[in-house]
């Protein structure tokens, strides 16, 4: 059946074969019986050639350093105490949605992970598990001085319970897995595409970035994050610390993470770590820290670069650069200025020498 | 080992991004931005400070919006309506946008056409021009469609509109551009 | 496409100049999840085309007193010239890395000895060549007797 209408509209559907069956087929059958048609059809072709001339361009450099500017602006820009209302609101928002998602998805989903004792009696929701139980979304699980328990996380891995842990499952689903560590102890080995594993304590929040790590975290909100394998991003507000295998962090509740260091560094480099970070160290620790980095304690001094007063960055740029070459594209006014290219740039070269 | 795919990057990277990783997001930013930032370069006739600023928002709205994503197939779309409501609405703003100057092929010229011979660095400065002199509302589909392989039905929703109006406005401003470069594009076709 | 020419130049006058080597690193270096559970990651440096450079390692070890090799899969990273070396050799026994690679006409070559906390950087050497049997005997008996730790 021929279409009484010529397809000028439609011909670049036909030519991009967008058309339903039947549509196709109509047009097919009037382009062979009008020749305005056929040689509307070839301009329409003709057009379509004619934008092979256009070349994808590489979208300059510069863009990205100026998307990155305008965010820290923006973030700089939010007032503080309007910021802690908000988070204020938005917390209690979050409580309230993620108690009725968990229930939800909980239900919903029927998600529950293996729990496997591995000594004692470990409480398992309100229940103490003699061998083996289930855990799902918002049940706790509570270990006491001599009890110890294996959790399945989904089948991404698993995380051990150790003694006097109190921890709760957050959410147990595919494309989150998530706990929240009260107080205690767990060692994590997770096997998956990062960021699908989550441990939030009162510090911030364990991010999966492919590995196997212990956290602890005390009744006052005081912990520690060990990497024995791949690395671990730790997060809260806008402080992160991303701590690979053989380092670790200390965090502390409404601080966040501390600077990451390395297990084998000097002692007196972590203590003064401990109170740069916490207790509002100064000078005296700064220079322990300078003094006693090696190569491979550019993990901690690349975080202190934006942790440091401003006026203190060179001496942190300069014990860098004394102990490895800084890269081409790092240039001293940048890092100083904390450009995010900069920054991320010399992590990454830095990142050879961990 | 494989690598991964474009999709499987994108799907893993919006995940990423949702949760507010900044490198994922990089990531992402790099995955697209030649796309978008070409779409805008040939929008605004090789204007490159226009298609920088329009590349900068875009990506700054999808940097604070990205939490609304749940699926890649979703993505595109939504990058993409965003890439033309950014252009449409900075032609609205902008003096003559009849009478943008032609920059210079130096400028904005990629490494393909740095191979090209002279006659060929001419008919791709005719088609620049000529996508240029096009309406609006038909530059920004005809270069979505170049550009990006979305469906149609993907760019209806990019572009507000119905499939039809996206298959009328691809068929008016693909007929017009041949008009335009009648004889130069046909010979190079040839 | 000149400025391609000139800036290819400049790279192998650049290659000449360096010298075709590796860099080992710990696996975060290749900022890619794939190799979390790598023992180690390494990169080429110097090579003018590193998705070219022809890479290959074994795993040389001493269980129970005998000479052991292991033929390694070395795995490549997301990035070009990034490489994993995952552990395929068993648990028992004292182990290193050997690893070779070509490119164009340049070779290098490392010995990685490994630790139980991964590679042990220390110990590790770079080399211009492939590693000798020489070479790799004297870092075995090092490690055996606990110098390579």
């Amino acid at each position: 059946m021929m279409l009484t209408r010529h397809p000028s509209p439609r011909l670049a559907a036909y030519i991009d074969r967008q058309l339903p069956a039947r549509k196709a087929r109509q047009t097919e059958i009037h382009l062979a019986n009008c020749a305005h048609c056929r040689a509307e059809c070839e301009q329409v072709r003709l057009g379509m050639a004619a934008l092979e001339h256009l070349p994808v361009i590489e979208a300059p450099a510069e863009i990205w350093a100026s998307i990155e500017r305008a965010s820290q602006e923006r973030r700089a820009r939010q007032p503080v105490m309007s910021g802690r209302w908000r988070l204020a609101f938005a917390a209690l928002l979050i409580l309230a949605l993620v108690g009725a998602v968990y229930w939800a998805v909980g239900n919903r989903s029927g998600i529950r992970w293996e729990v496997v004792r591995l000594a004692g009696s470990p409480v398992v929701g309100s229940q103490r598990i003699q061998a083996a139980g289930r855990i799902g979304a918002g049940e706790w699980i509570e270990t006491d001085s001599a009890s110890r328990a294996t959790v399945r996380i989904g089948e991404i891995g698993s995380v051990e319970v150790e003694p006097n842990t109190r921890v709760r499952v957050a959410v147990a689903c595919p494309a989150e897995h998530r706990l929240a560590l009260a107080r205690g102890e767990i060692h994590a080995k997770i096997s998956a595409p990062p960021r699908l594993f989550f441990v939030d304590t009162s510090a911030g929040t364990a991010v999966d970035l492919g590995c196997e790590y212990a956290l602890k975290v005390d009744a006052d909100g005081y912990g520690r994050l060990q990497v024995t394998r791949g690395w671990v991003s730790f997060q809260w507000r806008d402080l992160e610390s991303l701590v690979p295998a053989g380092a670790s962090c200390w965090t502390r509740a409404q601080a966040g993470p501390g600077i990451p260091y390395f297990d084998d560094a000097l002692e007196s480099v972590k203590q003064a770590l401990v109170r740069f970070s916490f207790e509002k160290g100064g000078d005296d620790d700064l220079s322990i820290i300078l003094a006693g980095s090696r190569v491979r304690d550019t993990l901690t001094l690349w975080h202190l670069l934006s942790r440091v007063p401003g006026a203190d960055r060179g001496l942190v740029f300069d014990r860098i650069a004394a102990l490895t070459p800084v890269p081409a594209g790092v240039s001293r006014e940048q890092a100083l200025k904390l450009d995010p290219e900069t920054l991320k740039l010399w992590k990454e070269e830095l990142a050879w020498t961990w | 080992m494989v690598p991964l795919s474009d999709r499987e990057i994108s799907a893993e990277i919006i995940e990423s991004c949702r949760l507010g990783d900044r490198d994922a997001f990089r990531a992402l930013y790099d995955l697209y931005k030649d796309r978008v930032y070409s779409i805008s370069l040939y929008f605004f006739h090789g204007d490159q400070a226009a298609a920088s600023d329009v590349t900068q928002q875009v990506f700054l709205k999808l940097m604070t919006g990205i939490g609304q994503f749940r699926g890649d197939a979703e993505f595109s779309t939504w990058l993409y309506r965003m890439v033309a409501n950014a252009c449409t609405d900075a032609a609205r703003r902008r003096k003559s946008d009849a009478v943008l100057p032609d920059h210079p092929v130096e400028a904005i010229a990629g490494p393909a056409s740095q191979e090209e011979d002279y006659a060929r660095a001419q008919i791709a400065r005719s088609v620049r021009a000529a996508v240029a002199a096009l309406p609006p509302k038909f530059r920004i589909a005809v270069l979505l469609r170049y550009f990006d392989e979305l469906s149609y039905e993907q760019m209806a929703k990019a572009l507000h509109c119905s499939m039809g109006t996206v298959a009328s406005r691809l068929s008016r401003g693909h007929k017009i551009l041949a008009e335009r470069l009648t004889g130069l594009v046909r010979s190079s076709a040839e | 496409m000149l400025r391609l020419g000139i800036a290819a130049c400049a790279l192998a006058v650049l290659v000449l100049a360096e010298g075709f080597t590796f860099n080992l690193a710990s696996p975060v270096a290749s900022q890619d999840f794939h190799a979390k559970a790598a023992a180690f990651v390494f990169r080429t440096q110097g090579c003018a085309e590193p998705a070219k450079a022809q890479i290959s390692g074994t795993a040389e070890g001493i269980v129970n007193g005998v000479h052991k090799s292991v033929a390694l899969k070395i795995v490549s990273m997301s990035k070009p010239g990034v490489y994993a070396v995952y552990r395929e050799w068993p648990a028992e026994g004292e182990w290193l890395v050997n690893l070779k690679g070509t490119c164009a006409d340049a070779s290098a070559g490392a010995i990685v000895p490994i630790g139980p906390k991964g590679f042990i950087r220390e110990s590790s050497r770079i080399l211009q060549h492939p590693a000798t049997e020489a070479e790799i005997d004297a870092a075995l008996k090092a490690l055996t007797t606990g110098g390579g730790k």
